[in-house]
């Protein structure tokens, strides 16, 4: 695929990984925050290649992981109900709540629906006059204006039985958070690229300023990731905390 | 879908919303773009859960991958040295 395989060119990635390991003189503990990240880390198998003074820790940037108890449940209930078609990405419906989970929901006839986009979710509104659609909104800074264009849409064409149960969250909260827990053993951060596309990147430099870590900004593929790695190793080894964005991406 | 990158295909309005087909090197979809109304047919976007977030810069794209080529060169050239 055109600007997603040159990103997992090895003979770059060979390259950025002998620089990792020449640049690499302690033991380092780096968070990816993002469930993307972690994915693909795993999927190309880069955890086992880095150095093993190099530690990753997988992050909290998964909203089917962050999604709280509490929520999964209010979904379950309101899935159940009679009059309601309950929409939702499909990662969210295995994901279990106190007794069920959306699949369970559905087998027991609740009318759920796997959607792609909110704006799925508004076609069934308008589509269903008579039941009131509700759309799950779960994620991050990258979903959340999603949402926001849906809702938007459905008051401008006068919907008035679309609904949310939103459960978007913050990823800054979530990255200081960790950094104040006493336990705390993350000294760098890989941070989202989408997010950055969305937010910007400056949100971050008030957390890398007051903690004191480095936060490098990098998208998905083998070669942003171990770009991000190395840039973030350097900052570390120089006793350096600042915010970057990996070079070899745009 | 995640931060895919896709050629717009086709633009198309939908209820008053922008809209675009976008071809993943064959797959073909759907995506809102009312976020990035600089795309046109034949830009390049980055689509998440439905919609696009930004638009691709070839230009820069291009930059990024002569600088790979520039940074390969030099590993060569550093591998000889060793040999």
């Amino acid at each position: 695929m055109k600007y997603l395989d040159e990103f997992r060119n090895p003979a770059v990635a060979r390259s950025l990984l002998a620089e990792i390991k020449a640049v690499t003189t302690r033991p380092w503990v780096i968070m990816e925050i993002c469930g993307g990240q972690t994915h693909s880390l795993i999927k190309n198998g880069i955890d086992q290649l880095l150095p093993k003074e190099i530690e990753l820790v997988h992050g909290p940037g998964c909203p089917v992981c962050v999604t709280p108890l509490e929520l999964i449940d209010k979904a379950l209930a309101i899935a159940a109900l009679k009059d309601v078609i309950f929409t939702s990405f499909g990662d969210m419906l295995r994901v279990p709540g106190s007794k069920k989970d959306l699949f369970l929901v559905k087998s027991e006839g609740g009318d759920i629906r796997i959607v792609y986009s909110p704006l799925d979710a508004l076609t069934l509104a308008r589509n269903n006059p008579t039941k009131k659609v509700v759309f799950f909104a779960v994620g991050f800074e990258t979903t959340t204006p999603n949402t926001a264009m849906a809702v938007w849409q459905a008051s401008r064409e006068g919907l008035t039985n679309f609904f949310l149960l939103v459960a978007h969250v913050l990823v800054p909260p979530a990255m200081m958070a960790l950094l104040d827990s006493p336990e705390n053993r993350v000294q760098a951060y890989l941070a989202a690229g989408h997010v950055c596309t969305v937010t910007g990147w400056r949100q971050y430099e008030p957390i890398a300023e007051k903690y004191k870590v480095p936060i490098v900004v990098t998208g998905f593929e083998p070669t942003d990731l171990l770009e991000g790695i190395l840039m973030a190793v350097r900052q570390l080894e120089n006793g350096e905390a600042r915010v970057e964005t990996n070079t070899l991406a745009w | 879908m995640s931060g895919y990158p896709g050629r717009v295909t086709e633009i198309f309005d939908q209820n008053g919303l922008r809209m675009g087909r976008i071809d993943y090197s064959g797959t073909v979809n759907s995506a809102c773009l009312e976020y990035v109304p600089e795309a046109e047919v034949g830009s390049f976007v980055i689509v998440h859960a439905g919609f696009a977030l930004s638009v691709l810069d070839e230009e820069e794209a291009k930059k990024t991958f002569e600088l790979w080529d520039e940074l390969l060169a030099q590993a060569e050239s550093e591998s000889r040295d060793k040999d």
